[in-house]
């Protein structure tokens, strides 16, 4: 089966500032992909691209089509919440289901009124009268309600707070994931989406430095520690980046032979974050 | 309901003030008609009756004509804006809705829809204080503005109007929806600078006053084109205090010029410029996401 998303030599610039430097990365069906990058990393370029808001050089296909051109078709497949935010201040909660449910073909209406009847939120009530978290519910049921292949949720969480964002995430995970949906997120918070994520991608100044699944990373990359006295002989084996913790030090490896590293002490997998700063820190070093 | 209806509602919804302006200001002339001072000129023949109900309608029509043009632009100018600004745009583009639909659909709001309001809001306050006025009156005056036949002309040319409105004004629409999907902030300046610096350098330069000229004709040379008689010579008032005279033609079917509007070089032109600027902006509405 083709990819949901592939792309090739994605570029996009902004005058001479180039956000995404011939990237390439394909996400395959029924997998939740985390984006993750620092800020500026080109995250939000990439996202635009995918959802067909801006224009890009390079191949890009999304659904089967091609998102600039096609945004309209594409939107009837995928949806997005791009951050808390984005709800119209003047636009009431009955209005909002009125409306999407008018637009859009593959809207559920009982869906979005039976996930909202779970919250405190009136049909009546305006969002600029709703909370942050209260808002982010309500976009999160017109979305969830909406039979879509493809969820691509930009920040998501962003302003949330705890209680808010775990709520958001369980939604997500019990009441919309299953086999048929992708879903792509973007975040700088790593450790808030790593325990959903099957895959990640990692983004870093326009680049993506790791494409991968969770189990390939797992098999991929080890990481030892190892005292003071054995880590002249520990980096032979070329660490790819190295954090002193405790007066031990951290080797991460990619690829390397397990059987030699286990001499060095105990492997574990790194989790995600640690992969991430690993990656993002080893890369420039 | 297809999705051009929930696109026009949702328009009524963001912008209430689409029917609240007309419902206030025929309510305020409603409240004058019932506790102003009215004094009205003692009617001495049939003919002086309908000359009057005719001053009134066409009062009456003028001023709602006059508010909606102003609401009408500012709607415009704001209308691909306002999402930009709150950022709620990428809500709205994540609905499977084209940009296309999504500007035609405005456009139609402020050179059709808003006009449309105020047409009936127009006609339900014409139709209330002329009935306050002549209970109130109590004189021949009541009789006088109820003339079923002037009502009947005055929608005719209420509609005529409105179409004559939409097409000349379709390149000043055109350029208004521009900025509206252009412009990181300052609108209005936006709107009204780029002409107003052509203007200026025309005028330093070139010491001409073309832009002058063309600018001038497309904002208040709708009546000259779309009326008989250059706009001037059927209507007429003359005389001073009490001794006015009042000249119109008998009948809308006289003075109002179709075809001379239709045929007109300027609603010609001006209508393909508008055509081509509205196109722009879609364009700019398709590539144009945030501030």
């Amino acid at each position: 089966m083709a990819p949901l998303i592939e792309a090739r030599d994605l570029t996009k610039r902004y005058g001479s500032h180039v956000a995404l430097d011939r990237a390439n990365l394909s996400v395959e069906a029924g997998r939740i992909v985390g984006l993750i990058g620092p800020n500026g990393a080109g995250k939000t370029s990439a996202l635009r691209a995918i959802l067909g808001l801006t224009h890009y050089e390079g191949h890009l296909t999304v659904l089967g089509r091609e998102p600039f051109r096609q945004r309209t078709e594409l939107m009837q497949d995928a949806c997005f919440i791009a951050d808390v935010a984005v709800l119209p201040s003047w636009l009431r909660v009955d209005q909002a289901i009125d409306f999407v449910a008018g637009v859009h073909p593959k809207f559920r209406r009982d869906r979005a009124v039976g996930f909202l009847a779970k919250t405190q939120i009136a049909g009546k009530r305006r969002m600029r009268e709703l909370s942050k978290g209260m808002k982010t519910q309500v976009h999160l049921a017109l979305t969830m309600a909406i039979d879509a292949k493809l969820l691509v949720l930009d920040e998501p969480t962003l302003g949330l707070d705890i209680l808010a964002r775990r709520a958001f995430y369980d939604a997500l995970v019990n009441d919309y994931m299953d086999e048929t949906r992708t879903i792509l997120i973007t975040t700088h918070q790593v450790e808030e989406v790593e325990n959903l994520l099957t895959d990640i991608i990692f983004i870093d100044k326009g680049h993506i430095v790791l494409d991968s699944s969770l189990e390939d990373a797992a098999t991929r990359f080890v990481a030892v520690a190892v005292g003071s006295d054995r880590l002249e002989a520990a980096r032979t084996h070329k660490p790819f980046y190295e954090r002193h913790i405790l007066g031990k030090t951290v080797l991460y490896f990619d690829n390397a032979d397990r059987d030699l590293l286990s001499g060095f002490g105990e492997l574990h997998t790194p989790s995600v974050s640690d992969l991430f700063v690993a990656k993002l820190s080893g890369g420039a070093a | 309901m297809n999705t051009n209806m929930w696109l026009i509602r949702r328009e009524f919804w963001e912008n209430r003030a689409i029917w609240m302006i007309p419902v206030v200001f025929g309510g305020l002339l409603i409240v004058a008609a019932l506790f102003g001072q009215i004094s009205i000129p003692t009617l001495t023949s049939p003919k002086v009756n309908r000359e009057f109900a005719q001053v009134f309608l066409v009062i009456i029509g003028f001023l709602f004509y006059t508010v909606m043009s102003v609401y009408a632009t500012w709607y415009l100018l704001d209308c691909l804006y306002a999402d930009r600004k709150d950022r709620s745009i990428l809500f709205w583009k994540s609905l499977p809705l084209s940009d296309a639909k999504t500007v035609l659909n405005k456009l139609a709001v402020g050179l059709v829809i808003i006009p449309l309001v105020y047409f009936v809001a127009a006609d339900v306050t014409a139709l209330l204080t002329a009935f306050i006025l002549s209970v109130r009156a109590r004189s021949s005056i009541g009789g006088a503005l109820w003339q079923a036949d002037l009502w009947w002309q005055i929608q005719v040319l209420w509609m005529y109007a409105i179409v004559t409105t939409a097409v000349w004004f379709l390149p000043v629409a055109g350029w208004l929806l521009v900025v509206s999907a252009w412009a990181k902030r300052a609108v209005m300046l936006w709107a009204v600078l780029p002409p107003l610096v052509l203007y200026l350098i025309e005028r330093v330069f070139f010491g001409t006053h073309v832009v002058a000229h063309l600018l001038a004709k497309r904002l208040l040379g709708l009546p000259a084109v779309a009326l008989k008689g250059s706009g001037g010579q059927s209507w007429s008032v003359s005389g001073t205090g009490d001794a006015s005279t009042l000249n119109y033609p008998t009948s809308v079917w006289d003075f109002i010029d179709v075809r001379g509007f239709f045929t007109n070089p300027h609603t010609l032109i001006g209508a393909a410029i508008g055509v081509v600027l509205i196109f722009a902006a879609i364009q700019l509405r398709i590539r144009r996401t945030e501030i």
